[in-house]
């Protein structure tokens, strides 16, 4: 079942970990009251109101925007990391380790510090600036860790984490120099305590589905690109436009998630990972696979990230450190042994 | 003669390092040219400038009248099909996924087949008598499949002209010969111009019909198995002595070292 129906089995898991994202939190609010409240947005459907006011405005005001975010971020970080890896044929490409996420983040500390309009309109445009400089960052990590024609799994990692490192410590430098106003509006970018309502929903989707739904559509081009760009070539695919629109939206899907919701490591490693194992390396299906299955698991890892040490809650980013460092070390000693993966 | 393949002064190089100088030849459907010649004479540069994936510095490239640096990436991919050395490169693919994507220049922006991609895809299986391993794992299979696999890539691209990688490399004697029985049975069934660089000289004069000899990076001799393969050519271009003698089947000219260690002492 699992494995022969691999998008109703993610979107079971899906609208599983969304719901239960949603019932989680401090107050209770019975199942049956939680459905009520959710049906009566729908404008045909009219329950008479037995809760109060509160319960809905925690639901609809706070845990319903807060899930979705969660959910699109992790779709995004889950994407542009299998296609990082596809680009680089390296299975250890992920938005955070190859230093996109930080390049990102620094983009958008970078826009924000210099008048940056305070306004809705300013806070729509913050993924533009994130996106800068996930771009420049990849331009640049891509060229430090290349050795020939070829991008060891080695040195990507490590001018990936030197880059991100260096783009961190300027980030944080900014963010200590400005003001308070534009302090309060990045911290998330260091405690990825994401961004509270509606709005940072509203601003990330149309970037989203334009970066995820491209993603989706290139799984051809990243199939035929793991033979290496010759032979890619002398199969007909365009290599150097394929690689550019692949790193454009790749970078832009990633920085959109880093605006809005922080700096969160690994999901674009694992998720990526276990859906090659369970469901193969055609990354026609992979690319919509990790959207569904990065939405999941970072829902989980942002309900233990409320459970853990409740009633407050930690950043999300360590939930998700905590399980993928071992697990990189884990594909580490695997790419050791096996030329492909 | 038809051309096919047809390559005018064709120089290439890398930096100030000329790698192949003014080459010209030609090839006819259904003819395979073997190329040979030393390592480092300019064989798989010869393979990757005629395929377009390395920039030509003079000269011209032309496959039935058209000049190959004017077309489209995916123009080339259907006039011209190379069978790579087999190495585990995309490995994790099926072979058929692999096969398939030897349809990519014909596939929309998508890469969505349809059922023409699937049957010539079928058809390649079985002509390169891979179905029985098409959910296999390309890392999965032996080297001798693997380059049948690539070959079936390459005939899944359905064109007129097809290149060779040193095919044989890393294979034992039985797949060596069943590789190139292959590419010779293919060259005539569909009318293929085949250019196919090679190291073993005594499998192109099993199988070619003309040989090229390169050495550094000029085309030296060209002509039939005979004309090229002699005593002085070879020992010349590889500074080797060998002798040459008839095949005791064919006639056809086949390649020994001189000389005999053990009555020469060391």
């Amino acid at each position: 079942m699992l494995k022969n129906h691999p998008y109703i089995s993610n979107l079971t898991l899906l609208g599983l970990a969304f719901v239960f994202s949603v019932a989680l939190g401090a107050v209770y609010i019975p199942p049956g009251t939680l459905a009520r409240i959710l049906a009566n947005q729908l404008p045909w459907v009219d329950f008479f109101q037995t809760w109060p006011d509160s319960s809905a405005v925690i639901i609809l005001k706070v845990r319903l925007p807060h899930t979705v975010l969660v959910t699109i971020t992790g779709a995004a970080l889950a994407s542009s990391g299998a296609a990082y890896q596809g680009l680089f044929r390296n299975p250890l490409a992920d938005p955070y380790l190859i230093g996109v996420a930080s390049g990102a983040g620094l983009g958008a500390v970078a826009a924000m510090s210099v008048h940056w309009p305070t306004n809705l309109l300013g806070f729509y445009l913050i993924p533009l600036a994130a996106f800068v400089g996930a771009i420049l960052t990849v331009v640049l990590v891509y060229n430090l860790a290349r050795v020939g024609r070829m991008v060891p799994l080695t040195t990507l990692i490590l001018a990936g984490v030197a880059v991100g490192a260096f783009a961190s410590a300027l980030t944080s430098f900014l963010m200590l120099r400005s003001d308070q106003q534009i302090h309060r509006a990045i911290s998330f970018l260091l405690g990825g305590s994401p961004i509270a309502g509606w709005n940072p929903v509203l601003a990330a989707l149309p970037y989203m589905v334009l970066g995820m739904g491209l993603l989706s559509l290139s799984g051809h081009k990243l199939n035929v690109m793991q033979f290496g760009d010759e032979q890619a070539k002398q199969m007909g695919l365009s290599v150097e436009r394929a690689k550019v629109f692949i790193v454009v939206t790749a970078s832009l899907t990633t920085a959109v998630a880093v605006s809005f919701s922080g700096i969160i490591g690994f999901i674009g490693l694992i998720v990526p990972h276990l859906v090659r194992i369970v469901w193969g390396p055609d990354y026609r299906r992979l690319i919509p696979l990790t959207i569904f299955g990065g939405g999941s698991a970072l829902l989980v890892a942002d309900m233990l990230a409320r459970i853990l040490l409740a009633p407050s809650s930690l950043p999300v980013g360590i939930v998700t450190a905590l399980a993928g460092a071992p697990f990189f070390l884990w594909i580490l000693r695997r790419a050791k042994k096996e030329v492909f993966w | 003669m038809v051309t096919m393949l047809k390559l005018d002064e064709l120089t290439v190089a890398y930096g100030d390092h000329l790698a192949l100088s003014g080459i010209t030849l030609e090839v006819a459907p259904g003819e395979i040219l073997a190329i040979i010649g030393p390592n480092g004479a300019g064989k798989t540069t010869l393979i990757r400038a005629v395929s377009g994936v390395i920039p030509i510095k003079s000269g011209t490239v032309y496959s039935d009248g058209h000049d190959l640096s004017a077309l489209s990436t995916s123009q080339r991919a259907r006039l011209l099909a190379v069978v790579p050395q087999a190495r585990p490169l995309g490995g994790m693919f099926t072979v058929e996924q692999t096969i398939l994507m030897g349809r990519t220049a014909y596939m929309g922006w998508l890469g969505q087949p349809d059922d023409d991609d699937l049957d010539i895809t079928r058809l390649a299986m079985q002509r390169t008598k891979m179905t029985h391993l098409a959910e296999r794992r390309i890392a999965e299979i032996s080297g001798g499949e693997q380059q049948r696999a690539l070959l079936a890539r390459a005939l899944a691209q359905t064109t007129p002209i097809l290149l060779l990688d040193e095919p044989t490399n890393h294979l034992d004697l039985r797949h060596q010969m069943n590789i190139l029985s292959l590419v010779r049975e293919l060259a005539i069934e569909q009318n293929l111009a085949v250019l196919m660089a090679m190291h073993d000289l005594n499998l192109v004069s099993f199988f070619a019909d003309r040989v090229a000899l390169f050495v550094d990076a000029e085309l030296k001799t060209l002509g039939t198995l005979q004309e090229v393969l002699t005593e002085e050519n070879i020992t010349a271009a590889y500074q080797t002595p060998v002798q040459v003698i008839p095949h005791p089947d064919s006639g056809m000219p086949l390649i020994l070292p001189v000389g005999d260690w053990r009555q020469n002492g060391r």
